[in-house]
């Protein structure tokens, strides 16, 4: 039997493993309502997003940031043609509002993501190595933790004006690991002592392979769990700058939309243009959290319900 | 001290009820509550540049003349009559009219000597340049003062004679304490003063940081009973109290709620349909003297390049900018001089791209970038004349262009600046020009502009111009380029730097008018600036509690307005 035909082997034996826990995962999560109703929620969302490359293809006027309605230019109700109405240049709400969801998007997981893998990373090594690099790592740690990140990117926004959208996302990025690390060195530290770490570093595994081989997979469920609370964090953050007018002036995204309406006077009188953003803010979070919260139950069997089977 | 100190805090808890009752008021006494976006910086009129500093010292120190808000042409206001020139000296000779300082003192011509002498000395931004031709001030009796000039200025009446006089005993005491430092204006521009002895129709009462400032009437005001210019003055209001707002929002909240009587800054166009439907807000619409327009910065490519900065201009849509942006509040910029300004105005050419749509600016763009050496990897007009998005710009040379920002202020402080600058990212984006519009906070902006002059295209305003149009020389001497100087961008031109001398000399007035238009001419052609639009100024006042506001150009906030105002049933 050669190398190949052994991995082939291997990966037969693997699949009917993970099919099954993938299927009983599956059905601890569809039996939570709040799972249930934060997918639909955000099945809506990426559909939303998914669609705000059509309007433009329609017609130019449909371009969120600079198409502009030929006939209308002052913010009009909602109507046929434009089903949210228009601002107050008579540029189309709508197509705002699905490019605002194609933003969050982008925003919340990119930024997410990011200070996922920063704070697992971080998080893994301090608990894995202990000593020194545990204590540098997590006052650094405690450090950034205590920041307020808001106002800290405020600052910045006001020295080195106003900051583009990846700026946006890296900054929240760095400022929101500090939790995940603290969890994921937690969880380390629980599995350093365990037997199979034990007979790796008996075998002569490198620090690097017992990390990366045979912690990451244990700790990962957990970070993608911390993930959907930080994309909801994400947003909000991004909203609240452009909202205060910080955000990235190129960008059409919700909080920007509510900063349009509320610097051109138009807040207490035009609500189809003050609603649907700060709705959609609201409900994408809760989504992301209703998400977060069902996976919770699915990793963690302590929080299921006596006597129920899966 | 005791005493003193109590008395300090019953004033300052009499205040605070009043300010947040609009209810209670102070017995028989009529404060104007005015809003302001924000709080002044200082009180320190050599070190005032912000508008809101000024706003408050306009109606704390007055100049020798001012103009008359209809006609708009130049009158005595500390100043008895015309000021008298003689031709063989190069000599104005200026009377002044019986008035006081608010402590009771009398205004001299030794003051008048004084605040042009300091000036003169310290060599103080923002001024000296209105007195730097000016060779000396000869006191020649108590109420008359004699400027002689280097040479005959034309500017001399309008700008140096409406600079503001301030107290020669209050400032030469603090004056010859920053001569012994080592950076004597540094020093005086940091001086902090609280309380200034004015010659205005205010005085300052209170200034608590933070909450409000307390200007009451000043019982000295030269102006009290007179009249000027067939115009009572007052001021007939006990005193003016000024609250701070951080948004157009809450001011305007409180204005409709009574708060305040008025709200000093130019109403967003959103706010005007629901302002008219309530009776006890009345609005007023007025003109500007300003100029709203795009800079660049002239020091690096591809600004560096007239027909760069034509294509620029041509991509601009000023129709579209007004319309949409503006709300039809507002006219368009051909010139560096505001259309309103009739006499000084000249409109000798079509304004780049006038009458093209969209399409068309890009093509005639595109024509003209290309004949002057620009490629593109994806031409923003095909084979076909058909325009496409355009990609991958590069310049003459063959390089690539880098992207670049046009720094704009934040829609917090000017909204329509602020869109403005991203509109024009999208229109020059479609040509596959690398820009973005970037706002910032303004004092950094001017910071970035004005003394670090690290920039590449910005959007600003100059307001509150003067009628004589002798800015045009400031902003586009060579002399002025400069950290801190008033050209900006950086413009070098030896054939206007030499019309723009001979126009500062020029008392024929015609003469001087031919060249103006010569200096807009040049300007128009090389376009250092591209001046884009003039909004309206847009005020709102309630009208419940106090009447006479005088509408004048840049708005109703004049000192005429201040010292005309009336309670109603007064």
């Amino acid at each position: 039997m050669d190398a190949q035909e052994k991995i082939i082997k291997k990966k037969r034996l693997k699949k009917p493993g993970r099919e099954r826990r993938w299927k009983k995962n599956w059905a601890i999560y569809k039996k939570n309502i709040l799972g249930r109703v934060g997918l639909a929620l955000l099945s809506f969302f990426v559909l939303m997003a998914l669609c705000s490359y059509i309007p433009p293809w329609i017609d130019p006027m449909y371009q969120p940031m600079s198409g502009v309605d030929p006939e209308i230019s002052k913010s009009t109700g909602p109507s046929l043609r434009h089903w949210l109405g228009t601002d107050f240049m008579g540029r189309d709400l709508f197509s705002q509002l699905l490019a605002g969801a194609r933003v969050a998007f982008m925003v919340g997981i990119s930024s997410a993501f990011m200070s996922i893998l920063l704070g697992t990373l971080v998080g893994m090594i301090s608990g894995y190595m202990g000593k020194w690099v545990d204590t540098i790592l997590m006052r650094l740690a405690d450090i950034i933790m205590v920041m307020p990140t808001l106002l800290v990117v405020l600052i910045l926004a006001a020295l080195f004006g106003q900051l583009n959208i990846w700026s946006i996302v890296l900054i929240i990025a760095l400022f929101r690991w500090p939790g995940v690390s603290r969890v994921i060195r937690a969880q380390t530290l629980s599995l350093r002592h365990r037997p199979f770490i034990e007979s790796a570093k008996v075998s002569g595994a490198s620090h690097m392979r017992i990390i990366f081989r045979h912690i990451m997979p244990n700790v990962l469920p957990l970070s993608f769990l911390y993930m959907t609370f930080r994309v909801t964090a994400a947003i909000n953050i991004e909203a609240a700058l452009a909202f205060l007018g910080f955000g990235d002036p190129g960008t059409v995204s919700w909080g920007m939309m509510l900063q349009w309406v509320w610097k051109t006077g138009h807040m207490f009188k035009a609500p189809y243009w003050l609603l649907p953003p700060g709705i959609c803010i609201s409900l994408i979070t809760l989504s992301f959290y209703m998400l977060g919260r069902a996976m919770d139950e699915v990793l963690d069997p302590r929080l299921r319900k006596e006597g129920e089977r899966y | 001290m005791k005493a003193r100190t109590i008395k300090r805090f019953l004033i300052q808890a009499a205040l605070t009820v009043f300010l947040l009752y609009p209810g209670i008021g102070f017995c028989g006494s009529h404060f104007l509550k005015i809003g302001l976006s924000d709080e002044p910086k200082t009180l320190n009129i050599w070190l005032a540049s912000d508008r809101w500093s000024l706003r408050v010292l306009s109606q704390i120190y007055q100049p020798l003349f001012t103009r008359d808000p209809e006609s708009m042409e130049m009158i005595p206001w500390l100043a008895a009559q015309d000021p008298v020139y003689d031709e063989a000296s190069i000599s104005y000779t200026v009377t002044l009219r019986e008035s006081k300082w608010s402590d009771g003192s009398e205004i001299t011509a030794e003051d008048v000597a004084f605040t042009g002498n300091i000036i003169r000395d310290l060599k103080i931004p923002r001024h000296f340049s209105k007195w730097d031709f000016i060779k000396k001030i000869e006191v020649v009796d108590k109420k008359t003062v004699r400027f002689y000039l280097e040479e005959p200025m034309a500017i001399f009446a309008d700008r140096t004679l409406t600079t503001p006089i301030v107290c020669k005993k209050e400032w030469e005491k603090i004056y010859q304490e920053i001569k012994k430092t080592d950076k004597p204006l540094v020093a005086l521009l940091n001086y902090n003063i609280e309380k200034p002895v004015g010659n205005g129709p205010f005085t300052v009462r209170e200034w608590k940081k933070g909450a409000y400032l307390f200007l009451e009437k000043n019982k000295h005001f030269f102006g009290l009973g007179q009249t000027i210019e067939g115009r009572v003055l007052g001021p007939f209001i006990d005193g003016v109290i000024y609250k701070f707002f951080g948004t157009s929002d809450t001011a305007i909240l409180s204005l409709k709620k009574g708060d305040i009587d008025m709200f000093w800054w130019a109403i967003q166009a959103g706010y005007l349909d629901d302002l008219k439907t309530d009776k006890n807000i009345q609005l007023h619409f007025n003109d500007r003297s300003a100029m709203y327009y795009m800079g660049f910065n002239l020091r690096k490519p591809p600004f560096n390049d007239v027909n760069f900065r034509r294509a620029v201009a041509i991509l601009i849509d000023k129709g579209f900018i007004i319309s949409r942006i503006l709300q039809d509040q507002g006219v368009k910029m051909d010139s560096v001089v505001p259309p309103g300004n009739k006499f000084w105005y000249s409109k000798q050419a079509p304004d780049y791209g006038e009458g093209l749509t969209q399409d068309e600016r890009i093509k005639r763009a595109f024509q003209v970038l290309k004949d002057s050496g620009y490629s593109w990897e994806v031409p923003p007009v095909d084979g076909s004349g058909k325009v496409v998005k355009g990609k991958g710009v590069r310049l003459p040379n063959g390089q690539p262009m880098g992207s670049f920002s046009i720094l704009t202020p934040p829609s917090d402080y000017d909204p329509q600046r602020a869109m403005t600058g991203l509109i024009i990212q999208e229109w020059l984006r479609a040509m596959g020009i690398p820009a973005s519009g970037k706002p910032m906070a303004f004092d950094a902006l001017v910071d970035q502009v004005k003394v670090n002059r690290d920039f590449d295209a910005f959007i600003l305003a100059y307001g509150q111009l003067s009628i004589d149009p002798d800015w045009i020389r400031n902003f586009f001497h060579s002399k002025n380029d400069k950290v801190r100087g008033e050209n900006q961008a950086g413009y070098r031109n030896p054939d206007f730097d030499r019309i723009s001398d001979q126009s500062a000399r020029m008392i024929d007035k015609n003469a001087r008018r031919k060249l103006i238009c010569d200096m807009q001419a040049i300007i128009k052609k090389d376009l250092p600036y591209i001046p884009l639009y003039l909004p309206k100024m847009i005020e709102a006042v309630r009208t419940d509690r106090f009447a006479g506001w005088v509408d004048a150009l840049e708005g109703i906030g004049s000192i005429w307005s201040f010292c005309m105002l009336k309670p109603i049933g007064k």
